[in-house]
């Protein structure tokens, strides 16, 4: 194609491309520069190599919040994909109802992260939170939920279920009900149950959103703040620290520019690969 | 005895698992909207108190206390300004994206894909020296700009399959009409994924509105946003049940309204980008 007739795609991106250039590919570029230096953000400014990375490697404290972020992602992406695709199914079925049963269900995707942090901490108070005396009354004994370093992972889990679940039930749902309608009438015909459709029929249709969903949710999750910093602050000690809240923890509370930029530069890759391998699994799917 | 049939018993089923999860996603903010309702001594009671006699303290205090009505105010700016540069920048990428081949294309998707999925920790450090230095820092339009990383390539990806949906005839026929690139956008394009260009500015005002991490790193005190304002609540969290209940209410609040309004284009703009891809 000739370049005279690009000409105007060139224009209609520039201001685009300009304003991207200054807010991510600059700082990305700085970010892996300075990961090679020693700044914290005073006078101190050498170049050091590869030794920030080293060390990084070398520390226990980076590998064990670098499970903590795999475990919190693998786990609530887990949890909301199968509460929301359940929950889609259950809806889509509904004749009546189903309109204001998804308004309602929307709810928490309007919620801010950092609120749904705050909320969380007043619910699920160990003394004298609503939510242990409700267990109290079904004779469950309290859990110390955030306070205690078995039990503050699984529940800020919990936490982000109660909020993003909803994400997945919406796109599934409208998934669902652009299924086309005659191999789900033909297998009824056939005789088929509710749970055999979905498994054979429904299902493998699905396989392309849920695969989508999938991918939101895992990038999402991986790069949690908001609801860790609002609740924990990453502890007890470091048991939910994650990548954000390290990287926050280094460069804000401790200084340590240039170790906050290494940890996120190897995060940065470590995002970049699960989406890779992610995109490579559907392509051998679809094959 | 009645008998029930199969599908019967299913959709009943069905009714008792939707009434369970409206159950479980209302309960917790009712309950907070509540304890903002109550004096402290109630809101700390067990058994808890399921009636009480509610008071306005809370939203007093809040309306009284320093910096958080302007913190209010701030996020009306910051997210209006930046939906606004986000949507202007993305009608037109979309299009260009849409209408085009051009080199280099391929490589600016997988960009606006990484821009969009990389932790923000990457780029709010640099941004951060950079806004000391060019005095960005603590400023709208400095939280504005630097939402564009996620919310430019949120808009264009949404507002480009809209575009899609539009009929190639419609184009076509602009186009032999002697249309500009300008006027098929305004007569053309434009009016067409109107609908979806609401979704997806409703979107990212959602986002803008709700969004911390950024916020955080680069404002302090006169660009301080809600979300911002109300992690400052977290500190004494055990103790102040009732003003960081109520902070909660009024920052999800306009949200929540929005939400009620607009609830068919949150719908179409949160499905139809992961239908269409």
């Amino acid at each position: 194609m000739p370049f005279r007739r690009q000409g105007p795609a060139y224009y209609f991106i520039a201001p685009a491309v300009l304003v991207l250039a200054i807010t991510s590919l600059y700082p990305a570029m700085y970010s892996a520069v300075l990961s090679l230096y020693n700044w914290n953000w005073g006078n101190q400014f050498d170049f050091i190599g590869l030794r920030n990375y080293l060390d990084l490697f070398k520390s226990d404290e980076f590998w064990q919040v670098l499970r903590q972020t795999f475990l919190f992602a693998v786990s609530a992406t887990a949890v909301e994909v199968l509460l929301g695709l359940g929950l889609a199914v259950a809806v889509d079925g509904l004749k009546f109802g189903a309109g204001i049963i998804r308004t309602l269900l929307l709810t928490p995707l309007m919620v801010s992260g950092i609120i749904v942090a705050l909320m969380s901490k007043i619910l699920l108070d160990p003394m004298l939170g609503i939510v242990n005396y409700l267990l109290g009354l079904l004779g469950i004994p309290p859990s110390p939920f955030f306070g205690a370093a078995a039990t503050a992972m699984p529940t800020v889990i919990m936490v982000d279920a109660w909020w993003q679940t909803a994400f997945v039930f919406i796109i599934l749902l409208a998934g669902l009900q652009s299924l086309p309608p005659e191999p789900i009438e033909a297998a009824r015909v056939d005789g088929a149950n509710a749970l055999q459709i979905f498994f054979r029929v429904k299902l493998p249709m699905l396989r392309p959103i849920l695969f989508t969903v999938l991918i939101f949710r895992t990038i999402d999750t991986l790069k949690v703040f908001d609801l860790i910093f609002g609740t924990t602050g990453g502890g007890p000690q470091i048991a939910t620290e994650v990548m954000q809240t390290l990287a926050y923890r280094e460069a804000f509370s401790f200084l340590q520019m240039s170790e906050s930029m290494t940890i996120m530069v190897v995060f940065s890759l470590i995002v970049m690969a699960v989406c890779l391998v992610y995109m490579r699994l559907e392509e051998r799917i679809e094959d | 005895m009645a008998t029930y049939s199969r599908a019967q018993l299913e959709r009943l089923l069905a009714y008792l698992i939707a009434l369970a999860a409206i159950l479980i996603t209302l309960f917790p903010i009712v309950w907070i909207l509540g304890i903002s309702l109550k004096t402290q001594r109630d809101a700390f009671a067990l058994p808890p108190k399921w009636l009480f006699e509610p008071i306005w303290d809370h939203y007093i205090a809040l309306w009284e206390k320093p910096g958080f009505v302007d913190a209010f105010l701030n996020t009306v700016y910051v997210t209006l300004l930046g939906v606004g540069m986000a949507i202007v920048m993305a009608v037109f990428t979309a299009y260009s994206i849409h209408r085009f081949r051009f080199r280099g294309k391929k490589l600016f998707g997988v960009w606006l894909l990484l821009a969009y999925m990389l932790p923000e920790f990457l780029f709010v450090i640099p941004m951060y020296a950079l806004y000391q230095r060019i005095g960005w820092y603590d400023t709208h339009i400095g939280l504005a700009f630097v939402y564009q990383v996620h919310s430019l390539p949120f808009a264009v990806w949404l507002i480009r399959s809209f575009f899609k949906e539009i009929p190639s005839e419609l184009d076509d026929a602009s186009r032999i009409d002697g249309c500009s690139h300008l006027g098929a956008l305004r007569h053309v394009y434009i009016p067409l994924a109107a609908p979806g260009i609401a979704a997806t500015a409703i979107l990212t005002a959602i986002w803008i509105w709700n969004e911390l991490t950024i916020a955080l790193s680069l404002s302090f005190s006169q660009a301080q946003t809600i979300t911002v304002a109300v992690a400052s609540f977290r500190g004494y969290a055990s103790i102040a049940w009732g003003p960081m209940a109520a902070a909660s209410i009024v920052a999800i609040a306009p949200m929540l309204v929005f939400s009620i309004i607009a609830q068919k284009y949150i719908v179409k703009g949160l499905t139809l980008g992961s239908l269409k891809g």
